[in-house]
């Protein structure tokens, strides 16, 4: 009886398709809602005109471009330049320490007993689930003038006196650095779990020095993870508001506080939305960059994000 | 022996790094309970800002402001993240990639332009109808979004780690959608439920960038309060609030360690 099994076919597409809208329609619509559409209204404010009073109206212009690109009242000027480079730099620094300080913890944690390592990789993690504005306050206290670590770098000459090693380029490093070390720990770890450790025992059986064996064997088998780990320290690094706004001076400004300041102080919301575009196609170009790098390292694997 | 002078020297390395995450954390804590406004000299023990705390209105009702905002949010992302990890598992063999860029998007977002975007969006919709005052409403929509997608990847890796042969026993039995969703998918994921809750509550508490630019003058969560305060340069009872915060995130730490050791098959989560 072709004709009924070829109804009954159809009718359990369609309910498999009810299903599918019922279970994923609601949460997806919310998204749009709250944050599609925003972000695209978003988008079309930077093609707005500032008002006198600092909302967004008409006429369409490109003013807001114009301006993020420099160019003022008094021509032109490479402060805006400067911020995103400053920001780009910071979170390369940021990210290549990240790496640096992470990468043996990671390796130490899988050397240890296996009923330490939930608890280790929890003392990793606990301070980041602090809040940020509370974790920056209290490098905002160490780093204070007349603490015992700004003594120290006065009396290294690395600071003048009288002076705290807060607000400075230095100050915001650390603090982005101390912000998103668990983040590149815990996929790290995971790769190093999974290590396949006959390909070190092949390399050592084949006479390789350990430096060369460690490069053959064992750092490309972590790469996906440590790729999946940079993914998610520098794209919030990249965007990072509250570090560089409590611990860096206007000096080491970065985008994310070129863009908030457009809506707190200084209101002109088309030029912020400008900036606020400029910082997210800086975001997506970064995370397209580093999936290719990662497809192509991890052998077609995927990284996650 | 390089090998145990390695391992000895990571081992040292561990503590130093160690000492390095909690030392700012321990910094607030041992000034909370300094008897002078210092954070350079700690003069002797008192208990005197945590009272100052609990006199302090506006920290009150920012804590206040926090759990409510917390709590609802969680609940509401929940549900729909919920319903989205399981659609996505059952249909997991179509073609959903719009789905899954549309679920990761808010946590690529920068979080500067999320808030920035929610801001002016509901900033324009109250002009247009009144609607979405700044205050604690839109900020738990503005929640509730960027908690979606956490709730809908734990629930959905919980599902891929079920047995699949268990829902089609379900289904011999006759039981009716509903009582299939209540008598057996939501006793299977309920590890990923609650870790998938406290996984949301935690993500508001720590929010301040989106919290702070979807706020109105009255809904000042606790982040907020102590954001002011370090600008205005008042921060006396700051260190006291912030330990009481650092408190309870290393009560939910351990709490969350025990659940794990009961449960050792849970697949390990976090953000």
């Amino acid at each position: 009886m072709p004709p009924s099994f070829e109804v009954s076919r159809r009718s359990l597409k369609w309910r498999e398709t009810r299903h599918l809208l019922l279970t994923t329609a609601p949460g997806a619509l919310w998204i749009v809602i709250f944050l599609v559409l925003p972000s695209l209204y978003l988008v079309s404010m930077a093609f707005m005109t500032n008002g006198p009073y600092g909302q967004p109206g008409m006429p369409l212009s490109l003013d807001a471009f114009r301006q993020l690109a420099g160019f003022g009242f008094l021509g032109w000027s490479p402060g805006n330049l400067y911020t995103l480079l400053r920001s780009i730099w910071q979170t390369i620094v940021a990210t290549g320490l990240v790496v640096v300080l992470s990468y043996p913890i990671a390796y130490y944690i899988t050397t240890c007993r296996a009923s330490l390592r939930p608890i280790m990789l929890l003392a990793v993690v606990v301070p980041s689930w602090t809040n940020q504005v509370i974790r920056t306050f209290g490098w905002m206290n160490l780093l204070a003038p007349e603490t015992p670590l700004s003594d120290a770098a006065q009396f290294l000459g690395l600071i003048p006196e009288h002076m705290g090693l807060f607000p400075s380029s230095f100050a915001v490093t650390l603090g982005l650095v101390y912000n998103f070390l668990p983040f590149m720990v815990l996929p790290l770890y995971a790769a190093f779990e999974k290590l396949d450790t006959t390909l070190i025992e092949a390399a050592i059986d084949l006479y390789a020095s350990p430096m060369r064996a460690f490069w053959a064997a064992v750092f490309p088998q972590t790469l996906p993870g440590l790729l999946a780990g940079v993914v998610l320290v520098a794209v919030p690094a990249f965007g990072m508001y509250v570090v560089p706004e409590l611990l860096g001076g206007g000096r080491s400004m970065m985008i994310g506080n070129l863009v908030a300041g457009q809506f707190t102080g200084a209101s002109n919301w088309p030029y912020g939305a400008a900036a606020a575009l400029l910082m997210l196609a800086a975001t997506l170009i970064g995370i397209f960059l580093l999936r290719r790098l990662g497809k192509r390292a991890g052998g077609g694997e995927e990284v996650v994000i | 022996m390089k090998r145990g002078a390695l391992k000895r020297a990571l081992g040292i390395y561990w503590w130093v790094l160690l000492f390095f995450l909690y030392l700012p954390l321990a910094v607030v804590v041992l000034f909370s309970f300094n008897s002078i406004n210092s954070a350079a000299i700690f003069e002797s023990f008192s208990l005197r800002w945590y009272y100052r705390l609990l006199a302090n209105d506006q920290i009150m009702s920012a804590l206040w402001h926090s759990i409510v905002l917390a709590m609802s949010s969680s609940v509401i992302a929940v549900l729909l993240g919920t319903l989205i990890g399981y659609g996505l598992y059952r249909h997991r063999r179509r073609g959903l990639g719009w789905l899954i860029v549309l679920i990761y998007l808010p946590i690529v977002m920068p979080d500067i332009v999320f808030g920035i975007a929610d801001m002016t969006f509901f900033v324009r919709i109250n002009a247009l109808t009144g609607w979405l005052a700044p205050g604690l409403g839109p900020m738990i929509l503005s929640h509730v979004t960027f908690e979606i997608p956490f709730v809908a990847l734990i629930v959905y890796s919980r599902f891929v780690g079920l047995d699949p042969t268990l829902f089609d026993a379900a289904k011999d039995l006759y039981a009716s959608p509903v009582k299939r969703a209540w008598h057996f998918i939501v006793p299977a994921i309920k590890p990923a439920l609650i870790s998938a809750f406290f996984l949301s509550f935690t993500l508001s508490i720590d929010d301040f960038v989106i919290s702070f630019f979807t706020s109105g003058p009255e809904s000042s969560t606790l982040p907020i309060y102590i954001w002011g305060a370090i600008r205005k340069g008042v921060t006396p009872e700051i260190n006291a609030i912030a330990t009481l915060m650092i408190a309870a995130v290393i009560v939910a730490a351990i709490i969350s360690l025990l659940v794990t050791r009961r449960r050792p098959q849970t697949p390990p989560e976090g953000r």
